[in-house]
């Protein structure tokens, strides 16, 4: 078998593009399934009980379901519903509501973590709830959570390629095309692996710089041992 | 009585080092335990008595020296030229037989119950049936007062209780020595009397003991030998009495001063020299 | 609105599906088990060597996307001139994954044992052998299998991708039958139901083995 790379050079416009949409839908979702995950989060924590009550069905059921299938859904099955979405924002909304659910637990946890009598120490000096959330609860949370932060967003990342198979013109669906009209398999699927191995790898050391700087501003605060546990 | 043992050393070091890096933790150790004698390792924490324990078991490489256990070399073979080669895992073993151990974290198998902890190593190591190795296991258990917790699991006991299981676990293997690390430290106070009856009674019935201990009224009442231990090496060695009584070392005496202020374990050796 | 008498009627041909991704993530798993424990025992090597060999192998089944690995497996390897059939790259392709991930679940576990265990047996005589086999991982498998159990229902989900090459287990089910009847939602949605059930009895499974896990104390 001939390994030939020129496959790679010629179409460089074409793989450029696509990795552009790959980076946007991941980072893209990401932001979305943050916010949406703070969201559900709070509202699990501090809303009432019947929306406590929707909100964990939600989780259970995006937890359960592969994200292919909610991919389907949302792009094939959406249409029945009055919901036409093009191919890039149906993937990186499937994305956003794909990671909202494991960033949701991740922040719970966090939000948990933080020990109570800070909170009652908080409340006892006539700050708000939202106050508490804000200046209380979310700067030390975020250091101790970034670990499983950074985590949730790689596996977003390595969930990209799926999608492709929803017509999402990211660098796993253009590099297959490649391949096919050329039949250079080898070469575009090893330049693929050897790409999302580099994105991942360049994700986690972003993260770990990030944890070093976090550690030092927390030091070793008592919430951080609790929360790792729980993380563990 | 004494006279007697004069030539029977079950375990012997000589010359024994420990180094951790450039740390050295035990230098030129050397240590004779004689037949049915029970020796006391006394000293401040990080003076090395658990690291010179731990290399009497060989759970420690030591560096420098020998240690003999029954006449045979420990945890090393002589070589051709009579230097020494690391022996392999099967010989250790086989040289540490006759070595039952307590730790000071119990360490029972948490997915065992009481009684499987017993008979595990008669059953694999002693190879004996089932039913000889429940009935011996039972024994065991009854001799340290838990012949009704053999199918509880250990998370179900007390501290003392699971370290009594861990003596019985060990008495199981029918040791000529037992190695004692710290055995009653991880114990709430009132838990720790129960294990240092068993532990009387062990010496009172002949086995040869070497004790890691916080416990000096037990050192006074049961040791014949008190070894006091300080930045790794032996500072003092003698009867309880020649230690606790006539101190010479300003090491042993800060040390026991820092005892005798918080215990009365003092009464407890007037009593026990009277009755000797 | 929804045409469930459709679903009705397709109701067997979905539960094949079904049994197809049961069968598929079982076998993918069985493999990846053994897989993971030779590269667990890899990672746990005093041979560093080893440890580094293990640990390539956790970094590339892991950073790969599976889907990726799937399309590898499936197009290259024919091409080396290896026949690969599609359940084959399928299995390959799952249990190779999964592998990387049971063992690290599987190397954490050995990690949190308390070292004094193992010196409690060798001091009693027990070989290295009987150490690993009696103490070791009974108790590992003990202490991982919630999150062993978490990683079947992530092997379960995963399995959906398979549909790429051609298994015909649930998802690749649910496509046809939507393709062919143009009831899209109904049939991703009944998909997902079934998705659903399977995999919430496995995560009640899963609290049902912590809890008991808990209340031994181990």
């Amino acid at each position: 078998m001939k390994f030939d790379l020129s496959v790679l050079t010629d179409n460089l416009g074409a793989i450029a593009d696509g990795f552009m949409v790959t980076l946007g839908t991941w980072l893209g979702g990401v932001a979305l399934g943050l916010a949406l995950g703070l969201l559900v989060a709070v509202l699990q924590l501090f809303g009432p009980r019947w929306l406590r009550a929707i909100l964990r069905v939600y989780i259970e059921i995006i937890r359960s379901t592969p994200f292919l299938i909610q991919l389907f859904l949302l792009y094939y099955g959406g249409p029945a519903l009055g919901i036409t979405l093009d191919a890039i924002p149906a993937g990186l909304i499937g994305l956003g509501v794909y990671g909202s659910v494991y960033f949701a637990e991740i922040f719970r946890t966090g939000f948990n973590s933080i020990p109570p009598g800070q909170l009652e120490a908080a409340e006892c000096l006539g700050l708000s709830r939202l106050q508490v959330i804000r200046r209380i609860q979310l700067p030390q949370m975020l250091v101790l959570i970034l670990p499983a932060l950074v985590n949730m967003v790689t596996i977003l990342c390595k969930e990209t390629p799926v999608l492709s198979i929803i017509t999402v013109p990211e660098l796993t669906l253009v590099l297959s095309g490649i391949g096919s009209q050329t039949f250079a398999f080898a070469e575009v699927l090893l330049a693929l692996c050897l790409g999302y191995l580099a994105l991942v790898e360049a994700t986690s050391r972003v993260g770990q710089a990030l944890e070093r700087r976090a550690q030092r501003y927390l030091g070793t605060s008592p919430v951080k041992k609790t929360l790792q546990e729980d993380i563990a | 009585m004494s006279a007697s043992r004069a030539n029977d050393a079950i375990i012997e070091a000589r010359g024994m080092g420990k180094r951790f890096g450039d740390n050295t933790v035990l230098a030129d150790i050397d240590l004779r335990v004689h037949r049915s004698e029970v020796v006391c390792l006394i000293g401040p924490s990080g003076s090395g008595k658990s690291t010179l324990l731990r290399c009497l078991a060989f759970l420690e490489r030591y560096d420098e020296g020998e240690v003999e256990l029954e006449g045979e070399l420990l945890g090393f073979e002589r070589g051709r030229q009579g230097q020494r080669v690391a022996a392999s895992n099967r010989r250790v073993r086989q040289v540490r037989r006759n070595v039952g151990m307590v730790f000071q974290q119990f360490n029972l198998w948490p997915h065992m119950t009481v009684l499987a902890n017993v008979t595990e190593a008669l059953k694999r190591v002693k190879r004996l049936s089932r039913t000889d190795a429940d009935n011996r296991g039972r024994a065991m258990l009854d001799k340290v007062g838990l012949a009704d917790k053999a199918a509880a699991y250990p998370a179900q006991l007390s501290g003392g209780q699971q370290q009594r299981v861990a003596i019985a676990r060990a008495l199981a293997m029918e040791p000529h020595i037992m190695l004692f690390d710290e055995p009653t430290s991880a114990l709430d106070p009132e838990l720790v009397g129960e294990v240092l009856q068993v532990m009387k009674q062990l010496a009172a019935e002949g086995m040869t003991m070497v004790v890691v201990t916080h416990e000096m009224g037990f050192a006074a009442q049961v040791a014949d030998t008190v070894v006091f231990l300080d930045q790794g090496k032996v500072v003092a060695r003698g009867s309880p009495s020649e230690v606790f009584r006539h101190a010479e070392s300003p090491r042993l005496q800060q040390f026991l001063q820092n005892y005798l202020e918080r215990n009365a374990f003092w009464d407890t050796l007037e009593e026990s020299t009277t009755h000797a | 609105m929804l045409e469930w008498s459709q679903i009705i009627q397709s109701l067997p041909m979905l539960l094949a599906g079904l049994w197809s991704t049961l069968q598929m993530s079982a076998v993918g798993l069985a493999i990846g088990f053994v897989i993971a424990v030779g590269v667990c025992g890899l990672r746990l090597s005093p041979r560093a060597v080893l440890r580094r060999l293990g640990g390539a192998y956790i970094t590339i089944f892991r950073g790969v996307p599976l889907l990726i690995q799937l399309l590898f497996l499936y197009n290259v390897l024919p091409r080396l001139g290896l026949g690969v059939t599609p359940v084959v790259a399928a299995i390959a392709g799952l249990s190779l994954c999964c592998g990387a991930y049971i063992a690290e679940i599987l190397r954490g576990g050995f990690l949190t044992l308390p070292k004094g265990q193992a010196e409690s047996a060798l001091m009693l005589g027990l070989s290295h052998r009987a150490l690993l086999l009696r103490i070791q991982i009974p108790q590992v498998v003990r202490l991982t299998s919630p999150a062993l159990v978490n990683e079947v229902i992530l092997l379960i989900k995963a399995s959906s991708l398979i549909s790429v090459v051609g298994i015909s287990e649930l998802t690749r089910t649910a496509q046809n039958l939507a393709a062919s009847t143009f009831l899209q939602l109904e049939f991703y949605l009944a998909a997902a139901a079934l998705y659903c059930v399977l995999n919430v009895s496995l995560a009640l499974l899963g609290s049902w083995l912590e809890i008991r896990l808990r209340r031994s104390g181990a």
